[in-house]
């Protein structure tokens, strides 16, 4: 099953996310952002298509804002 | 609800300029009704002295006139032919010139024989005034006359009244009059006492005394006979005068004799008055002299100093707002900005702490990712070419984590030189703030 690409407005809202996840217990892998994906930031993370609610819950908590997912 | 610092510090000015306005309003007032309470008093009973100085003026004046009338050789020469009927026209005159209610000569045993008032007889013989006259000593007093006397004066009706109380019922009848009167001996030529002249005012319903005293004193005067008012300047609602009406306070300044100054109410208003007792020559309290002020004027002055405190007060609150506001306004931004300063601060360097632990995790992972490659070359060198699949995807991986890594690297150090910045500047915000609050440079 392919990965579900998570991508940020900047690296530093990809790194805060990163924690945030890994707090929350999802398993999230940073990874440069594909050619495919128009965004601002240079790294995106990789989670586990199942695990998709739950990383949007976390990210809420912690007041990150998702700039997009990528399946 | 939260309250931001500029309105709270804009509250608490308001708060304490409003306390401090209220206790100075309330104080202010107390002071004032003492005070002005105090000085009432003492103009009621200085304007009381006045007023007794106007009695005791009318007093020596009748004294004077009946004095004068008792040398009179026209006087003594109809009294010793006995003629009634010219001595009668003698006093009328006199009388009706001095204003004297009226005049009498009796003769040495005590017996009328002429009035100014009319040409009824009788004996005066029990008059202790007479009595004292006619052994050769002039006498002056305030004196309260019996009904047969006034009658024989035809005075009675003018004395007679029903005395209401407060609540507009008669409480009592007054027949006798309250009077200044005198009484001198009348000579011959060989200073012998052949009579005497008694003459005197009768003050039931007799203006002249109180509106005089009005005229000079202002206020509102009154004369009492025992403690009822039978001659005042007091205005009623309807504008009459006020008398024949009882005086709850006088009750006792005529039974104790003592002088009371205090509130009293008469004609629907509230007055602040000194009401002094009136004495005969025998020193028993016959009557009562009232004088008093409008406790209106009093509290005229206490509502339009308070008023004036209050119109200045917010004069002074608007203007000490007009302060305030631009200062509390300059304090609150100076504090927003340090505040966002402090704020934007915390989240780099919170990013840079974030950044520093994603940065170990990435660099573990790498470092799993290098091992796994070690095993899967080993294993294809011992001869598991099966393995090179694997290989080359464990070789992708490490390519995107270089290239994760080498991300991070050039964020975190363009952090760590904006770190750098960060700390100064909140170095210098801590200074500001050092200042702002302690008012020295740290």
């Amino acid at each position: 099953m392919p990965d579900l690409i998570l991508f940020f407005g900047s690296n530093a809202d990809t790194m805060i996310a990163t924690k945030a996840l890994k707090d929350a217990g999802v398993a999230a892998k940073m990874i440069p952002k594909p050619a495919s994906v128009a965004a601002s930031s240079n790294l995106c993370l990789s989670i586990d298509p199942g695990a998709e609610s739950q990383a949007k819950s976390a990210l809420t908590t912690a007041g990150v804002a998702l700039g997009g997912v990528v399946k | 609800m939260k309250m931001s610092l500029r309105v709270r510090l804009l509250g608490t000015i308001i708060g304490a300029i409003v306390l401090f306005f209220i206790i100075s309003i309330v104080a202010a007032r107390l002071v004032l009704s003492s005070d002005l309470l105090e000085q009432g008093k003492t103009e009621v009973t200085n304007g009381a002295g006045a007023f007794g100085g106007y009695w005791d003026s009318r007093k020596d004046q009748i004294k004077l006139l009946v004095a004068q009338d008792a040398v009179q050789d026209a006087l003594r020469k109809n009294l010793q032919t006995g003629n009634a009927a010219a001595l009668q026209d003698q006093l009328s005159n006199i009388a009706r010139t001095s204003g004297l209610s009226f005049l009498t000569v009796v003769d040495a045993n005590g017996n009328v024989v002429a009035r100014a008032n009319g040409p009824q007889k009788g004996s005066l013989k029990g008059n202790s005034l007479i009595q004292r006259a006619l052994t050769g000593e002039t006498v002056s007093t305030a004196t309260l006359l019996d009904a047969t006397f006034l009658t024989g004066e035809g005075l009675a009706p003018q004395a007679q009244s029903d005395i209401k109380g407060a609540d507009g019922s008669t409480v009592a009848h007054v027949d006798k009059g309250l009077s200044i009167v005198s009484a001198a001996p009348i000579s011959d030529a060989n200073e012998r006492t052949i009579g005497a002249i008694y003459g005197g005012v009768l003050m039931n319903h007799y203006y002249d005394l109180v509106d005089q005293a009005k005229h000079a004193l202002g206020g509102s005067s009154a004369v009492l006979e025992g403690d009822a008012i039978v001659a005042s300047t007091i205005d009623q609602a309807d504008g009459t005068r006020t008398v024949d009406v009882q005086v709850g306070p006088a009750g006792d300044v005529v039974k104790s004799g003592t002088a009371y100054t205090g509130s009293d109410t008469q004609g629907g208003t509230e007055y602040l008055v000194h009401i002094d007792p009136i004495q005969d020559d025998q020193n028993t309290v016959v009557g009562a002299r009232w004088y008093g002020i409008p406790m209106s004027q009093i509290d005229a002055i206490i509502n339009h100093i308070t008023l004036t405190l209050l119109l200045w007060g917010l004069v002074a609150m608007v203007l000490a707002l007009a302060i305030a506001v631009p200062i509390v306004q300059r304090l609150s931004n100076t504090l927003t900005k340090r505040s966002q300063q402090v704020r934007s601060a915390a989240k780099e360097l919170g990013v840079i702490i974030v950044g520093s632990e994603v940065s170990g995790d990435h660099v573990t992972l790498t470092k799993e990712a290098v091992d796994r490659s070690a095993t899967l070359v080993d294993q294809i060198a011992a001869g598991d070419t099966g393995k090179v699949a694997e290989l080359k995807a464990v070789n992708e991986e490490l390519q995107n984590d270089m290239i994760v890594l080498d991300t991070l690297s050039g964020e975190m150090a363009t952090r760590m030189k904006q770190a750098v910045d960060r700390v100064a500047e909140l170095n210098e915000v801590a200074g500001g703030l050092n200042v702002l609050v302690t008012g020295e440079a740290s």
